[in-house]
């Protein structure tokens, strides 16, 4: 029983156009019939309308000719859409919620693909969806995606995790390419927690790399910090075997190897001895697992969770310690019978 | 605080979509089969009428009839008899499809109620007359300071969104949604719909209320409709379902303990059957597919608190047992013993008790709450379509996978409110703060250690108990200025020591096993199981752990 004729004649709206939103809006355009692709810059809808390119983020990446950039929001949203994907930073997720949640008419299949969680609360970016949005269907996209090389059209694949059944059908057939694959799951809390507890290790990887350190003691780093993963993402209701899937370790893998990951570049840039402010000047965006270390490291202590990792990151971003120290302390804590 | 909305004086019944069930039962039953046979048509019907045929006996087996279900029984053994003949002959000779419907068709005029408007206005009108002669006399008795003057109006006190829930039963079908504590609870609710000048609605009761004759003749045709929750086979399940469903498209508001039975463990529902639950949903998109003008469906949560609970003690032994051991337990009709009934309601209504009923915030068929027009509200001042919500593939249509889903999310939201709207009154604080206290002394241990301590280690000062009941009253009273819950006035605004003892007292009135008994300085407990019980009314708020801190 296939439904492509369905999804071939759909209406996607991509709500964010930075990196990972525009290289989505790329993925989807070949799928259906249309995608809007919202930036709140009017300025840089029109350049991209003009020119076929977000020059912002992928100056070398052409955009489908499906494509089209919209500012207004009510535009982007006109007639009604079948698919929304959700593309914006975790940061503001809530009051962009609220800014969006008169646009949507209930019917419509809400992916994000945002990775974080609300600070204080905890609550993950599905959750504020569903409760800021009138929209049921809500899912979340995660993997070892690093834009830049789908961008380029390297193989790859996702996870789309999902409570519906249609919102999992949604993701695939609007993704699915011969150089990505989509892979379903009704994990949700693990999928959104493994994307978000990734990076508090990415900046450890970081900070290690900017320490100069070899193979043994990143291969260290991912396996115990997996540990941690499955250990706070268990006890926020989440499956352990998720973690060791694309969305787990797969993401884990990619986001500590690659020198292109904001939350590496803070690691790697507070290990070399920069102030934290000046690294995220320079990194002109956000990285996701500065404030994902604080509210991860603090609910842990509260709760009793172990994680030694998480707390040397904490100390890394608060700049009480030294990278060198953090990992002495790692290193001479009492020895696990 | 007593709802002035609600009228207590005899008033005539309110015509609804049941007044006229009886013309239309044929053509309901004839519906439910075909429908049943088509939800059925995928499975082997011989290996639905062998999986039916064992469980029944089974079923039967362990079944202790009494006067009264012997009738029931009689015919349930005669058609098990004829399909297990029917069964061993071939299919040629006899045709399985027609078995089944046979089958069908016989569960179904089981499941189905009756009603009789004659026999609802003379219940009614005499249900307050029994209640009152009943309050009257054993006021009397009692002197002061309550006296005669005592009105059945602060005995039962119905408060909530009342006139909201009459204005949506123009609007669309009520499935109004109670917590289940006791099997009081069926007769009242009867009587709690008609006080709310509302028609008169369906309800699925347990098979057991029936066994009693005086029940069954009022309960039967006063639209309620039997569940025999006893009977889990495949075609018992889908014929029930269908019942359901069939008559919320009626337009006959309906009424699920949406917790399956009674609350063991005394605790607020935390786990819903969704099954019944999600015929709501189902009714809904046939509505809105047929174009039906009023398609809604809305869901009433309602919560009753007890002071004092008629079967406590039997409820929590099992509770205990069963989470205990699993050991299996007999199959109990635990039918309703008439003096046990009339020794309760004396009980109840000649102390200064009474019943709280709230009314909860109506929702929609997802768990939104909807305005007084019957609009479903959503987040940020939106509106909801249902239609929108229910479309799958550009198409409004069900869909399995997606209704499950919203069923589930449903329940979730029913528990929710059910904590929510929920009454504490001074016998469930003073059970949960004493419990919680005693516990806190003997940290070590677990519960079943701890539910075996002998008298003297279940007693300490009533002074210190004083002092940490009065901490819990705070934090209860933050949880109800936060909107978590509700908390009865007299309990709110007491002293301390005025609402211990008060408490204390209704715990004594029912129970003569000392729940809790202060004597000579110190307070002590002479029935675990019980305290246990009664302490569990205000689990699932977290309020232990927020006083230890």
């Amino acid at each position: 029983m296939s439904h492509k004729p369905f999804w071939r004649n759909s209406k996607v709206a991509v709500i964010g156009a930075g990196s990972w939103g525009s290289v989505l809006a790329n993925l989807a355009a070949p799928n259906c019939r249309e995608v809007r692709l919202w930036t709140r810059s009017e300025e840089q809808a029109r350049a991209i309308n003009a020119t076929r390119f977000n020059a912002q983020n992928w100056p070398e990446m052409r955009l489908h000719e499906r494509i089209r950039a919209i500012s207004e929001p009510e535009r982007a949203f006109e007639g009604g859409v079948d698919v929304v994907i959700w593309a914006l930073p975790s940061i503001a997720a809530r009051i962009q919620a609220k800014e969006f949640a008169k646009y949507f008419h209930g019917q419509e299949i809400l992916l994000h693909a945002t990775k974080g969680i609300e600070a204080g609360t905890l609550k993950r970016i599905s959750q504020i969806l569903r409760e800021e949005i009138p929209c049921p269907r809500v899912g979340v996209i995660s993997g070892p995606n690093l834009a830049k090389e789908i961008a380029r059209g390297e193989p790859a694949a996702t996870v789309v995790a999902s409570h519906y059944k249609e919102v999992i059908e949604a993701g695939q057939e609007i993704l699915t390419n011969d150089r990505f694959r989509v892979y379903g799951d009704e994990d949700v809390i693990g999928v959104e927690w493994a994307g978000t507890l990734k990076n508090i290790l990415a900046i450890a990887s970081g900070a290690l790399d900017g320490l100069k350190l070899g193979w043994n003691t990143r291969a260290t780093l991912i396996t115990r910090g997996l540990a941690e993963m499955v250990r706070f993402g268990k006890a926020m209701g989440a499956e352990e075997g998720t973690f060791l899937g694309l969305a787990g370790v797969g993401d884990l893998l990619a986001t500590c190897s690659s020198p292109d990951s904001r939350n590496y570049r803070v690691g790697y840039g507070i290990a070399e001895g920069h102030k934290l402010e000046d690294i995220l000047k320079n990194l002109g965006s956000t990285a996701e697992g500065v404030g994902t270390a604080e509210t991860v490291h603090k609910f842990a202590q509260a709760k009793g969770i172990l994680m030694p990792i998480t707390e040397g990151v904490y100390h890394l971003i608060h700049q009480d310690l030294t990278a060198r120290e953090v990992l002495h302390k790692l290193m001479t804590r009492p020895l696990v019978e | 605080m007593t709802s002035p909305i609600v009228r207590f004086d005899p008033h005539p019944m309110v015509n609804g979509p049941l007044t006229t069930f009886n013309q239309v039962r044929p053509k309901i039953l004839t519906d439910v089969v075909q429908r049943t046979m088509q939800d059925l048509s995928q499975i082997p019907s011989e290996s639905l009428l062998s999986e039916a045929l064992f469980l029944e006996r089974m079923r039967m087996k362990r079944l202790r009839a009494n006067l009264f279900t012997m009738p029931r029984k009689r015919r349930d053994q005669k058609l098990w008899g004829r399909v297990q003949s029917g069964i061993v002959r071939s299919a040629a000779e006899v045709d399985r499809k027609r078995m089944l419907e046979g089958v069908v068709g016989h569960l179904a005029d089981e499941i189905g109620g009756h009603f009789n408007p004659k026999i609802y206005s003379f219940a009614t009108a005499a249900l307050p007359y029994g209640f009152s002669w009943l309050l009257n006399a054993a006021s009397v008795q009692r002197f002061l300071p309550w006296g005669m003057t005592q009105s059945l109006r602060e005995r039962l006190r119905i408060v909530g969104n009342v006139d909201e829930i009459r204005k949506l039963s123009q609007k669309g079908t009520i499935l109004l949604v109670p917590t289940h504590q006791s099997n009081i609870d069926s007769l009242l609710i009867g009587w709690i719909i008609h006080l709310m000048g509302l028609p008169p609605f369906a309800y699925g009761a347990g098979l057991n209320l029936f066994s009693n004759p005086f029940f069954s003749f009022f309960m039967s045709n006063l639209g309620a409709y039997t569940v025999d929750r006893q009977k889990s086979n495949t075609i018992y399940k889908h014929t029930l379902k269908n019942y359901s469903t069939r008559i919320l498209r009626e337009g006959v508001h309906s009424i699920f303990f949406p917790g399956g039975g009674r609350s063991r463990s005394g605790a607020i529902e935390s786990r819903l059957k969704l099954g019944l639950l999600g015929t709501g949903l189902e009714a809904q998109i046939e509505n809105l597919r047929e174009g039906k003008p009023n398609p809604n469906i809305y869901i009433v949560p309602m919560v009753m608190s007890y002071n004092f609970v008629l079967e406590a003690s039997s409820l929590i032994e099992d509770y205990l047992v069963e989470a205990g051991k699993h050991r299996f337990i007999a199959i109990d009709e635990d039918s309703l013993p008439q003096a046990k009934l009339v020794n309760f309601l004396w009980k109840l209504f000649s102390s200064q008790s009474g019943v709280t009923v709230r009314i909860g915030k109506a929702m929609d068929i997802f768990g939104n709450f909807v305005d007084e027009n019957g609009m479903s509200i959503g987040p940020n001042g939106t509106t909801i379509d249902a239609k929108r919500w229910l479309t799958t593939r550009g198409e409004l249509r069900p869909e399995a996978q997606r209704d499950q889903e919203f069923t589930r999310e449903l329940g979730s939201r029913i528990v929710d409110r059910f904590h929510k709207e929920n009454t504490v009154l001074s016998s469930h604080l003073v059970a949960f703060a004493f419990f919680e206290t005693l516990k806190a002394r003997y940290p070590d241990l677990d519960l079943y250690r701890f539910m075996r301590l002998t008298l003297p280690q279940r007693s300490f000062p009533f002074k210190e108990f004083l002092e940490s009941a009065e901490r819990y009253h705070q934090t209860v009273m933050q949880a109800a200025d936060r909107g978590n819950l509700y908390m009865e006035d007299e309990l709110r605004f007491a002293p301390t020591e005025k609402w211990v003892r008060d408490g204390i007292a209704q715990l004594g009135i029912f129970h003569e096993a000392g729940v809790i008994k202060i004597h000579d300085q110190s307070v002590y407990t002479e029935d675990m199981s019980l305290l246990y019980y009664y302490r569990n009314r205000l689990t699932g708020y977290g309020f232990g752990d927020e006083v230890k801190k």
